[in-house]
């Protein structure tokens, strides 16, 4: 990935590239991309460690870096490179982003868990300052806040099991006792994982970061670096499972904001950017419903759902192309972009919870965890808010395929341009939300593999 | 491996008797829900250039429906009304790590449903073909709908339920968004509210279920028959109350209706109020009657309550209108109220009554809205200010309003009179007091419907209003279609039969079928014979 990524950015930067060349690029990086995600499928089951314990090969890395693999080459294929501020930057970025989002599944102490996520996270940032820089400073600075207060919440940790290496921590933890001295530094790290995550009401960047950067950036902010900070949450609740007082209330809470006001803001938006935005946030406070259960099942449920996640919010922006401004910039786009629609209203319902697509069967998942351990609270709560993101989306979808186009003079954004590329991405985005929960079961039946990995039972 | 597991899935096995497996499939209920599908995707995606093919998406539409009901009929016949056992079963391993299967099947009050589905999806689409705009969206959403309708009716797993309980809001709201009235942004907001609302109890009750039962299934036969402790069966009970009375519709919950019934395109209104909104009542029967006996017995009064409310409500609210189509509308509570009663009264005849009330409510809404709006399109008015004497210059359309109206308050020779009949003599043992009100309503109903009467069809013709016309041929064959559903039910209640025996004729009768698998339902509320623990 990161020789890929360097690869295309010399090539851009020294002029290697012949114009035909530079078309056929996001076809070639999709391809290696796909590649990759076959190489890890195939050889990926087999369980490894590498740098002294530093990256460990297992079930959960199996299914994270398959998913965040099939992520970028869906979306690298169904991007409208015309709207983007560089391919090859557009390109290198996302590369290096799956790159951290891999290191951080991989990771086997906390080094490796922190440098993933900035990885990814830093990669964002240079997309947003593409088209915005003033958004991109004001990334990088409340990322930079959050980043401190992870790696203050890592230290304390570190210095209270006396060991960096995730297993070991684990093994410590499960002699000791939930005290307030544990509590803060996982509230710490906590925080600044959901201000990472775009977590309601820690939107404090990355949701105006998104609105401002190109399709693929926004998709980059909302996605790849919300489903890295999921997956670093994933790897520290699997640590702290044996003490699961000192996390509970505190994820409860954010779960419960992020479900209800996700869902909420997505209805009150009516920029089909916004609300997307927002009802990404409401999905990943399904995920982190699923952390409160500190059950295998609950986990198992919360990493399947990541995997729907990363893919509608990652590729739903690209989808919808430039839509800046109101939601009448859609109008019509069921007729004029049948494919471009049809993607964007699959990624909007699955991001919403509608049944039968992706999304759905993942929050139905961590919803069964949820009633399974007690927490019927949290399951009304994520109700209320799985049905306010549906009526957001109703609106969307009236206005592509209800209302009729605009006259061109009229309207403000152009549609998307339609290559082969991009047709053939749409599809494939499409066909994957549609039957990633139809054939679920295999897929859970390996995020539940997953979440075993993690050590829990 | 789902699918070669589907394709290989076997029927439930059933006893051979003569005639029988002369139509068997194991995929029959798994047809009726994913042909439609199939076909809406392929409609989808049909080059249709400057609408050249807007015709044959309508034809494909009907077909696709009439097929349905061809198969759905065989199946009726085929179906063994002497069993209580699940037929046409179809079980297949799905997310076993949450405990959901591919579950579908279907005992009497299941083919009874089933049945009225496709009669309601053939008679939409008839409906609809006058649909001009947007014809490939329309036919599509509408196959989407009728689907999700059959997938609700033959689901046997609480997780397929849900699944389809939720996703027929979203084809029905956007058909109303899209195509409906002047307020039909109104109207398709409320709907999706409303049963938002609803589709929301039914995922918590189901939760609360699946972590009673601590089996860790949403299978129906493990689910709906785990022991659970009366304080669980009730707070389960009152939230499928919930999910149901947002989709029947029952007072209070009944905000949606009186917008969707009249802003809705008649096609659409044909299928919402004859098939989607029954399966409220389907939902009561299932998970409250047949499952929960303790809190069934609990919430009956409650029930009846509501069923006598809605009743009154309806008739009451339907005196005061002067728009024809919002007068429909609440008289269209009515069968909803007379359903609920009969599932509160918890006596066999009176479940049997409920399953009837479902098929022949379900078609008595549908006519009286549906003739409504076709009558008010065809007089160019809605206002009862303005629609006066029509019976001569709209004789088809006169006949059909008195007919569906005669439906509501179930009158002899059509269905609702024996499912009136049924209910009414299960109920009066046990729930006298909300018989008696519900009866009372029927009373403001009918009041109600001869003062409509009266100012629409009887009276002096009004010489301010527009130019009227009469049922079109088509108009004429969907609401015929409907009021011969109606009436052939009333008459035949158990099929016809070859002249001098008691073989039937060629339909079993409906009542015959849907009485399958009443006794199971019933059986906690039979009470022992005595001297019968002697």
């Amino acid at each position: 990935m990161v020789a890929a990524a360097v690869l295309v950015l010399l090539a851009g930067r020294l002029g290697w590239l012949l114009p035909g060349a530079r078309r056929s690029l996001p076809a070639i990086v999709a391809t290696v991309t796909l590649v990759a995600l076959g190489i890890e499928l195939w050889a990926g089951a087999t369980l490894t460690t590498s740098f002294e314990g530093g990256l460990v090969q297992d079930r959960f890395a199996l299914f994270a870096k398959a998913a965040v693999l099939l992520t970028a080459t869906i979306a690298f294929a169904v991007v409208d490179w015309t709207a983007e501020d560089s391919v090859t930057i557009g390109l290198a970025m996302p590369l290096l982003a799956t790159f951290g989002v891999m290191v951080a599944a991989s990771a086997g102490d906390l080094v490796a868990l922190w440098a993933g996520l900035e990885v990814a996270a830093g990669a964002a940032v240079v997309m947003v300052a593409l088209r915005r820089p003033d958004l991109a400073l004001r990334l990088l600075i409340t990322g930079g806040l959050a980043s401190a207060l992870l790696l203050i919440g890592l230290a304390f940790l570190y210095a209270s099991a006396g060991t960096s290496s995730l297993a070991t921590m684990r093994a410590v933890l499960f002699s000791g006792a939930p005290t307030i001295a544990l509590a803060i530094p996982v509230f710490l790290a906590l925080s600044g994982l959901a201000v990472r995550a775009a977590l309601a009401p820690f939107q404090l960047a990355s949701i105006p970061a998104s609105l401002g950067a190109s399709p693929l950036g926004a998709g980059l902010v909302l996605g790849l670096v919300a489903a890295a900070a999921a997956i670093v949450a994933f790897k520290l609740v699997g640590v702290l499972t044996p003490i699961p007082a000192v996390y509970s209330t505190y994820l409860e809470v954010i779960a419960a904001f992020a479900m209800v006001g996700g869902g909420a803001a997505a209805l009150a938006s009516h920029s089909p950017r916004v609300r997307l935005a927002y009802l990404a946030a409401g999905q990943i406070g399904w995920v982190a419903a699923g952390f409160v259960t500190h059950y295998r099942s609950g986990l198992a449920g919360s990493l399947f759902l990541l995997g729907a996640f990363a893919v509608a919010a990652t590729c739903g922006p690209a989808v919808m192309g430039r839509a800046e401004g109101g939601e009448h910039a859609l109008a019509g786009m069921g007729v004029l972009r049948p494919a471009r629609a049809a993607g964007l209203a699959l990624a909007m319902l699955s991001l919403a919870g509608a049944p039968p697509l992706a999304g759905f069967f993942g929050e139905f998942a961590v919803a069964a965890s949820l009633a399974q351990s007690g927490h019927f609270a949290l399951l009304a709560l994520g109700v209320l808010g799985a049905a306010l993101s549906l009526a957001a989306v109703a609106g969307t979808l009236r206005v592509m395929y209800i209302q009729s186009p605009l006259d061109e003079a009229r309207r403000t954004t152009r549609l998307p341009v339609v290559s082969g590329l991009s047709s053939f991405g749409v599809v494939a985005f499409c066909v994957v939300i549609a039957v990633y929960g139809i054939f679920s079961s295999p897929i859970l039946g390996l995020a539940d593999q997953g979440a075993e990995a993690l050590g829990l039972r | 491996m789902i699918w070669q597991s589907i394709f290989a899935a076997s029927p439930s096995p059933t006893p051979t008797v003569p005639g029988a497996g002369i139509f068997s499939t194991s995929l029959l209920l798994s047809i009726t829900v994913w042909v439609p599908v199939v076909v809406a995707i392929a409609i989808a995606t049909m080059p249709n250039p400057r609408g050249r093919y807007d015709t044959l998406m309508k034809q494909i539409a009907f077909f696709t429906t009439l097929g349905l009901m061809f198969v759905l009929g065989i199946a009726y016949n085929q179906f063994q009304s002497f069993l209580p056992t699940l037929q046409y079963e179809e079980k297949v391993p799905w997310l076993q790590a949450v405990g959901a299967v591919y579950h579908l099947g279907v005992d009497g009050p299941g083919m009874t449903m089933l049945i009225l589905s496709g009669g309601i999806g053939i008679v939409s689409v008839l409906a609809s073909l006058g649909i001009r705009e947007r014809v490939r969206s329309y036919f599509c959403l509408l196959l989407l709908a009728q689907a999700s309708v059959n997938g609700a009716i033959v689901a046997r797993d609480m997780f397929v339920l849900i699944l389809f309980w939720g996703a027929a809001a979203v084809p029905l709201a956007l058909l109303i968004l899209g195509w409906g009235g002047q307020r039909r942004h109104q109207a398709a907001w409320r709907l999706l509210g409303y049963w938002g609302l609803g589709t929301g109890a039914l995922i918590v009750g189901t939760m609360v279920l699946y972590a009673a039962a601590g089996r860790g299934s949403f299978d129906m036969d493990v689910l709906l028959k785990a022991t659970l402790s009366p304080r669980v069966q009730l707070a389960v009970g009152i939230l499928m109350i919930v999910a149901a009375a947002t989709r029947l519709p029952l007072f209070p919950l009944h905000g949606w209706a009186r917008d969707a019934y009249s802003e809705a395109p008649v096609g659409v209104t044909v299928i919402v109020a004859g098939s989607a909104s029954r399966l409220g009542g389907y939902l009561l029967l299932r998970t409250l009657v047949a499952a929960e006996p303790a809190a069934a017995h609990l919430l009956a009064p409650l029930l009846a309550a509501v069923a006598a409310l809605t009743v009154g409500y309806g008739a009451l609210i339907a005196l005061r209108h002067h728009d024809i189509r919002q007068t429909s509308a609440y008289l269209a509570l009515i069968p909803g109220g007379v359903t609920v009663l009969a599932l509160a009264a918890l006596q066999p005849l009176s479940i049997a009554g409920a399953v009837l009330s479902l098929f022949a409510g379900g078609l008595a809404a549908a006519l009286i809205v549906s003739v409504s709006a076709t009558l008010s399109e065809r007089a160019q008015s809605r206002s009862l200010h303005v629609l006066a004497g029509l019976a001569p210059r709209m004789p088809i359309l006169t006949w059909l309003m008195v007919i569906a109206g005669l439906a509501v308050l179930g009158v002899p020779l059509l269905a609702t009179f024996t499912s009136d009949l049924l209910t009414f003599f299960g109920s009066f043992k046990t729930q006298p007091v909300g018989a008696f009100a519900v009866a009372a309503g029927l009373g403001l109903g009918a009041i109600a419907l001869a003062s409509l009467w009266r100012r629409v069809l009887f009276s002096a013709p009004n010489p301010d209003a527009p130019g009227v016309s009469d049922a079109s041929l088509g108009e004429t064959w969907y609401l015929g279609l409907l009021a011969g559903g109606l009436l052939w039910v009333g008459l035949f209640p158990s099929g016809p039969k070859l002249p001098g025996t008691d073989s039937p004729l060629f339909d079993q009768g409906l009542v015959n079928v849907l009485s399958a698998g009443i006794s199971d339902i019933a059986s906690p509320y039979v009470l022992p014979a005595p001297g019968a623990s002697q």
